[in-house]
C-alpha cells in the first residue's frame, strides 16, 4: 500500500515493513502525529470525496464542507475505532451518516409545489430500460435526469434506491410519516421516469 | 400499477452505482489536512517532530531545521505548517509551485 512520506525508520521504532496498518495509523493520528494525519487524509480523501460528490450532485457547493466535516468527525471519534474492520470502511460509515444528516435536513423542509420545469409524464412503456446502454452511459443519463428533478426528489431517490434506506427508516429520520415518504417517493419516481423517457 | 412499475424501474436504474472514482482535488486535501492539524492543536501540542522522525516519516526542510535545533520538545511540537507559505499555496491551488520532499502539501498534489 502506498504510504505518504515514509522513509526507512529506525529499526527499533519500525511500525510496518511496507505501510502503516490501519490500527497503527489510527493510533498515530490519535497521538497527533502530523505525518500520520497526512497519510490518513491521503488514503481516504478520494473515497470520501467520490461518495459525497456523487450524493450531492449537482449541488457541488456543499461537497468540500461535508468532506471536511467527515474528517473532523473521524478525528473526534477515532478513539472508538477498534480495528475490527478496515479503517476505510469506518471512515465511509461516517461519510454515510453525514449524507443522511444532509438529506434529513433537506427532506424535513416543506416540499416545493411549483416546478417551473414541469414536463408531461411519459406513458408507461415496457421499454423504459434500454439494456443496451453501457453502464457509463446509463450513469451519465441517470445524473442528467437526477439533475433535472427537484432537490427533495433527488435526495429521496438516492437515499432510498442507492443508499438502500427503507421508507420507514427515512420517515423516522425526517420526522415524517411513512405514508408521506411513500407519497414523496411515488411522485419522485414518476417524475424521474417521465424525464428519463422524455429524454430518449 | 404504475407505481409498481416505477418501483421496478428505479431498482433497475439504481443497479448502476452513482459514485465515480474521481480523485479529490489536491487543494481540498490540503484544506482537510490543515483543518485536522488545527483541530488537533486546539487540544494540546502535536506529537514532536523528533518522535515523528523516529517513526520513520520524512520531514520537510523546515521541519528538519526545527528538529535539529537546540530547542525543547515543546517547540518541536508546534504546528509550524500554520505559518508556512506551502500550506497557503496548496490550499488555494491544485498544482502549487512547491516541490521539496517531505512536505504533505507537496505529496497531496501528486496523489
Amino acid at each position: 500500500m502506498h504510504s505518504l512520506g515514509q522513509r526507512v525508520p529506525d529499526e527499533d521504532q519500525k511500525i510496518g515493513s511496507l505501510a502503516i496498518e490501519d490500527s497503527q495509523l489510527a493510533a498515530a493520528v490519535l497521538a497527533k502525529d502530523r505525518k500520520a494525519t497526512a497519510e490518513f487524509v491521503a488514503r481516504y480523501a478520494d473515497s470520501v470525496y467520490g461518495y459525497i460528490h456523487a450524493r450531492l450532485a449537482p449541488r457541488y457547493d456543499q461537497v468540500d464542507d461535508l468532506v471536511q466535516e467527515v474528517f473532523l468527525s473521524a478525528w473526534e471519534n477515532l478513539g472508538r475505532y477498534r480495528g475490527a474492520g478496515p479503517l476505510e470502511a469506518w471512515v465511509m460509515g461516517i461519510a454515510r451518516h453525514k449524507i443522511e444528516d444532509y438529506y434529513r435536513a433537506r427532506l424535513r423542509a416543506p416540499e416545493s409545489i411549483d416546478d417551473p420545469d414541469q414536463i408531461p409524464v411519459a406513458p408507461v412503456t415496457t421499454s423504459d430500460i434500454h439494456d443496451f446502454l453501457e453502464q457509463s452511459e446509463r450513469r451519465k443519463k441517470t445524473w442528467e435526469v437526477l439533475a433535472q428533478v427537484s432537490d427533495q426528489y433527488r435526495f429521496a431517490l438516492i437515499w432510498r434506491y442507492w443508499d438502500k434506506a427503507s421508507a420507514r427508516e427515512m420517515a423516522q429520520k425526517t420526522g415524517k410519516t411513512e405514508k408521506a415518504i411513500e407519497r414523496l417517493l411515488a411522485r419522485a419516481r414518476e417524475e424521474f421516469r417521465g424525464r428519463w423517457n422524455h429524454g430518449q | 400499477m404504475a407505481s409498481e412499475h416505477d418501483e421496478r424501474f428505479m431498482e433497475k436504474i439504481a443497479a448502476v452505482e452513482l459514485t465515480e472514482s474521481e480523485p479529490a482535488p489536491a487543494s481540498l486535501k490540503a484544506r482537510v489536512y490543515s483543518g485536522l492539524l488545527a483541530r488537533q492543536a486546539e487540544t494540546g501540542h502535536l506529537e514532536s517532530l523528533t518522535k515523528s522522525y523516529a517513526r520513520g516519516h520524512d520531514l520537510c526542510v523546515f521541519e528538519q531545521l526545527v528538529r535539529i535545533s537546540p530547542v525543547g520538545e515543546t517547540a518541536k511540537s508546534l504546528n509550524i505548517c500554520r505559518v508556512c507559505h506551502a500550506r497557503v499555496l496548496a490550499e488555494h491551488m491544485d498544482q502549487p509551485p512547491i516541490y521539496w520532499p517531505g512536505c504533505p502539501y507537496v505529496e497531496f498534489k501528486r496523489s
